[in-house]
């Protein structure tokens, strides 16, 4: 059968075709203001007939998000805290700059309202009183009540009150789609589904018109847990995909570390603006439940991406101290890196990149790059510097998500993709300690690739927030959050027999002590339930190749250096396997 | 600069987060683990402060005393030490602090632990006039099993006080196992340049900030409500070239309360009015303060000498002392109104539990932006601590937790909203309230307006800006915090 996989970004749409003859087609087309016109125009770009699976990963939430795009949304509260999220934690944005503010609240005070009614940890203290409801007027209401992670009675008939009083509105209740403890989490959580809501129930009907149109299968789309939906679902509660295409990026680097014989890797995508990476254990994606997207904490499953505002188009500058600096600001896409010619002056890392001969004077693409523009730019400054610093930031994350979360990156693979990543990617596996470097054929559109195998996947949680012995029977898969009575961070420890002896052993690893004596809580059991995607054989690509460092080598979207003590060859998929000489 | 050295810089700034992570994330006590009142701090083997995680400013100038008083007993390598005592390099007693000898210097930690002992649950009493009115005093103090077993014996939730200090401990082990790495990895000598480098680098970027503001001397003078009076602060910036002094001569004399800190505490507050003012991007380095002299005369209510009680004085003075540099440097160049200019300290216990939080306000306009609204301002920066977290760990209930609509100034840029929070005891237990700007309102700026000075109520009753009281099961205790000024 043939599979199609397509993922919007910011700038390019990439099609991926794995056709019923096992043949492979990529396709980038520019990104069109109306993602679905991009969708079908990559798609024909891969020349599609007779698809059957079809899967989607896209920015529409995030975009509405970050652009507050969303609905006119109201917040309802229990009675004396519809102030929520206006309080946030009380935090300042920044310690040092006195009136420097959070982004404002999705929903403005004039649309939060409060329901008389109170559960405390024990159940219910002031009973519902509906006809406190006031009129609410917006497109969107999100509602969360306090404990209502725990008794979800209340906040469930204020859901279908409301869902009684304005048919056609979009209506999320906490409960139904984070509950875990914390209000303001839950709460934020809440308001960004509600939110997005109406927006994305748009673009995902528009977008499934078109499929029809083209011929080709209801798509799949692609969550943040990097496991695909059914459009219904995906409709249903559009948070749940807000980082969905950094996590199709994931899958696609689990798939092409497998193919190469590796269930432990580190997915190390550095495009334009930023970078993410993730690691890859047993074969499977680190998940999270807590992230902030655009400043507003989000409790759902997601792939434990570490972001760093750094990536190739990152402008590079010295401080009053004369430090080096990269990033956070970027030359985009317009102008770009000096290089490109097309106006920019400022340096950037790709700049630093072409000066250091690690990026051919004309890219595959054909565009030539303008190395006395480059040279400009870098005027007085040491490109090597640039650099070094730029890595010292990608090694800080490539840290974080394995050193300090008790993984030794020695026994990992990297797997180095995005325009940008196969340049860094020796020079970080040499700092780790990290014996192979994997660089994916299709290193420019391991996103759309990762969608073509991916699995369908639906989470669950259950909140507890109880001692664990009191707990009579738990799944047989899945995760349990755990943590001593008392304390407020869990350490997700697989469902096993014998949980609480693995618990007390996970935290002697992550903190050097355990407590036998102290009660342990089971704050939340995460479970999945998945459908694995189509099991395929990707054809040989590329001719084949044996390099030795320092070499570049142009792939499809991307460009590797291979640097002094690395060499490497292409395996029969095509992806380049760097190991250390 | 030499980037090699950078790049190890920015390694060394890594582990100090790392140790801050571990320690919020294995805690116990609300205040570490809900509201990070804590800091993690590598400092060299001349006791200069090289890096620090940053979640409290009023920890940020004060952990070199610390270090300073261990270094005096000359700890071996592997030798931990704990410390409270404000007249030995601490703070106030709730907040212990651990040293430990690191491959290249010392490792710090700082949290505020629930209770500390003495005779109120929470150890941050109202009334206290003497050190031993607050908890268990710590001099400077090998720390084993032996020594846990017998501290926390002394405090309430001895349980909960071990599971803090295990916690500080996981962080310490983790400094020394990452300096360790480090060493290995560039070679100790490198990785001592590059502390050296990061001291300087911070001292060159302030440096430079203070050569741009104007020379002269700069004076102002702002109070403190203790009981019926008001206790001033007096205080003289003087900017000269790349340095400032900050002298605080004609301040009151120390406070027969709790109003009194030590220099440690007055030194904090001044940097961070100062990095505020010069450079708020600097990494946190002792370097950065270099160019910053802090005076007081010994005995004053900003240098206070044992036994004074200092209980309010870290939470409470220290906003003042911001507030009243800030003021001097307004004479100078443009700065932004007054912020609530207190932590609303709040704390209820009895034996079986101590629960403490600090309420956030408004902050004051600046002249290009209104104040933001519900936030702790100056010297803290905590977390609330969310009503199903509290409600779920003590017998209390949030009956509500508002913006305070109205507190703020008004001004072409307004100040920040303040905060109303009602606690409700669902058993008996004992009240103690620290608070300030219950009398004197924020000021506004430039013609703005003030906000709305603060009230404290018992079941509906005034009670004083600093009070004790017990509480029975439904009795409800209701914070109003202040507005901040308003700008133009």
């Amino acid at each position: 059968m043939a599979i199609l996989g397509v993922d919007v970004g910011g700038t390019f749409t990439d099609a991926v075709l794995l056709t019923a003859g096992n043949e492979l087609r990529t396709a980038k087309v520019p990104t069109a203001r109306r993602q679905e016109q991009s969708v079908v125009a990559a798609a024909r770009a891969v020349a599609v007939t007779g698809v059957e699976r079809f899967a989607h990963g896209t920015t529409v939430a995030t975009n509405a998000l970050l652009e507050r795009k969303g609905a006119k949304t109201a917040f309802v509260a229990t009675d004396g805290f519809e102030h929520l999220l206006h309080l946030r934690r009380q935090n300042r944005a920044q310690l040092y700059r006195p009136c420097a503010d959070h982004p404002s609240p999705l929903v403005p005070l004039e649309r939060c309202h409060g329901v008389r009614e109170r559960v405390d940890p024990d159940g219910v203290v002031v009973p519902l009183e509906l006809e406190s409801l006031p009129e609410i007027d917006a497109e969107a209401i999100a509602v969360c009540l306090l404990f209502s992670f725990r008794d979800p009675s209340h906040e469930r008939e204020v859901a279908d009150e409301l869902r009684r009083r304005l048919p056609g509105r979009r209506v999320v209740a906490s409960h139904e789609i984070a509950p875990e403890f914390r209000e303001y989490e839950r709460a934020s959580t809440t308001v960004i589904d509600a939110y997005l809501g109406p927006v994305a129930a748009r673009y995902l009907e528009q977008l499934g018109a078109a499929a029809r149109g083209a011929g080709l299968p209801e798509p799949l789309v692609m969550r943040s847990s990097g496991g695909v939906a059914t459009l219904a679902e995906a409709t249903a509660h559009p948070a749940l995909a807000l980082i969905s295409g950094p996590a199709a990026g994931v899958a696609g680097a689990r798939l092409l570390a497998r193919m190469a014989g590796f269930e432990k890797a580190i997915s190390f995508d550095m495009g334009g603006t930023s970078t993410d990476v993730c690691l890859i254990a047993g074969g499977r994606a680190e998940l999270t439940s807590e992230r902030e997207v655009g400043g507003f904490p989000l409790r759902l499953p997601m792939v434990d991406l570490h972001t760093v505002g750094a990536g190739g188009g990152s402008l590079v500058s010295v401080d009053p101290g004369g430090g080096v600096r990269v990033g956070p600001e970027s030359a985009g896409a317009d102008p770009g890196p000096a290089c490109y010619g097309r106006g920019g002056r400022r340096p950037t890392v790709t700049d630093a990149n072409l000066l250091l001969g690690r990026l051919p004077e004309r890219l595959a693409g054909g565009l030539e790059l303008d190395v006395a523009a480059a040279l400009r730019a870098f005027e007085g400054l040491d490109p090597a510097a640039a650099i070094e610093i730029v890595n010292a930031e990608m090694l800080r994350a490539l840290r974080v998500v394995s050193v300090e979360r008790g993984h030794d990156p020695r026994d990992f693979a990297l797997v180095a993709f995005g325009g940008a990543g196969p340049l860094h990617a020796c020079a970080l596996a040499d700092e780790l300690e990290i014996g192979t470097v994997l660089v994916p054929a299709a290193a420019g559109v391991l996103s759309a690739l990762g969608l073509v195998a991916s699995d369908e996947r639906r989470d669950r949680v259950v909140s507890h927030v109880r001692p664990l012995r009191e707990v009579d029977s738990l799944p047989r898969e899945g995760t349990a959050d755990l943590r001593y009575r008392g304390q407020s961070f869990e350490l997700s420890i697989p469902i096993q027999d014998g949980l609480e002896e693995a618990f007390h052993r996970a935290h002697e690893e992550r903190y050097g002590t355990s407590d036998r004596d102290r009660e342990v809580e089971l704050v939340a059991v995460r479970t999945a339930q998945t459908t694995p995607g189509p099991t395929i054989h990707l054809p040989p690509a590329g001719k084949p190749l044996h390099v030795g460092g320092p070499a570049v080598v142009e792939l499809d979207g991307a460009t590797c250096f291979v640097a002094p003590g690395w060499a490497g060859e292409r395996d029969g998929v095509g992806t380049l396997v760097l190991t250390r000489a | 600069m030499n980037i090699e050295l950078q790049v190890i810089g920015s390694s060394l700034r890594s582990i100090t987060e790392e140790m801050g992570a571990v320690l919020i994330r294995s805690a116990f006590s609300a205040n570490i683990k809900e509201r990070r009142d804590c800091s993690t701090a590598l400092f060299d083997a001349r006791g200069r402060m090289i890096a620090q995680a940053e979640h409290i400013p009023v920890h940020l100038g004060a952990l070199p005393d610390a270090v300073a008083a261990v270094r005096g007993h000359d700890p071996a390598t592997d030798e931990i030490f704990i410390l409270n005592d404000p007249y030995a390099g601490g703070t106030h007693l709730p907040d212990i602090t651990l040293v430990s000898r690191t491959a290249l210097g010392f490792a710090a930690t700082r949290a505020h632990h629930a209770d500390v002992g003495g005779p109120v649950p929470g150890s941050l009493p109202a009334g206290s006039t003497t050190l031993e009115d607050e908890g268990v005093v710590i001099p400077p103090t090998r720390l084993d099993e032996g020594v846990i077993d017998s501290l926390v014996a002394q405090m309430r939730n001895p349980g909960e006080r071990r599971g803090d200090l295990r916690a500080q401990l996981a962080a310490h082990r983790l400094a020394t196992r990452r300096v360790d790495e480090l060493c290995a990895a560039r070679g100790r000598p490198l990785v001592e340049r590059a502390m050296d480098e990061l001291h300087d680098y911070a001292e060159r970027r302030v440096r430079a900030a203070i050569s741009k503001l104007p020379d002269g001397r700069f004076e102002a003078a702002d109070v403190l409500e203790a009981g019926e009076d008001d206790l001033v602060i007096r205080v003289a910036v003087e900017i000269r070239g790349e340095t400032i002094e900050i002298d605080f001569t004609g301040t009151a004399s120390q406070d027969t309360g709790n109003l009194n800190c030590p220099l440690a505490v007055t030194r904090s507050a001044c940097y961070f009015v100062v990095r505020c003012l010069t450079d708020p991007d600097v990494p946190a380095s002792g370097g950065a303060f270099a160019p910053v002299g802090v005076t007081a005369p010994t005995g004053c209510l900003v240098n206070a000498e044992a036994p004074a009680a200092v209980a309010a004085g870290n939470v409470e003075t220290s906003s003042r002392i911001a507030d009243v540099v800030l003021l001097a440097f307004g004479e100078a160049i443009d700065v932004p109104a007054q912020g609530q200019g207190t932590m609303n300290n709040v704390t209820l216990g009895n034996d079986r539990f101590t629960y403490y939080e600090t309420i956030g306000g408004g902050q004051g306009a600046c002249p290009d932006a209104h104040g933001p609204s519900a936030v702790h301002v100056a010297m803290s920066n905590t977390l609330s601590t969310p009503t199903e977290a509290l409600e779920l760990g003590y017998p209390l209930r949030v009956e509500r937790h508002a913006l305070r609509l109205g507190s703020a100034g008004r001004g072409r840029f307004r100040g920040g909203e303040g905060v109303v929070r009602e606690l409700r005891a669902l058993e008996a237990c004992r009240l103690s309230v620290l608070s300030e700007r219950r009398r004197h309102a924020p000021r506004g700026r430039a013609g703005g307006d003030q906000g709305e000075p603060g009230r404290n109520l018992l079941n509906g009753a005034e009670l004083p800006a600093k009070t004790t009281a017990e509480l029975g099961p439904g009795d409800v205790v209701r914070i109003e915090t202040p507005g901040g000024g308003g700008y133009g």
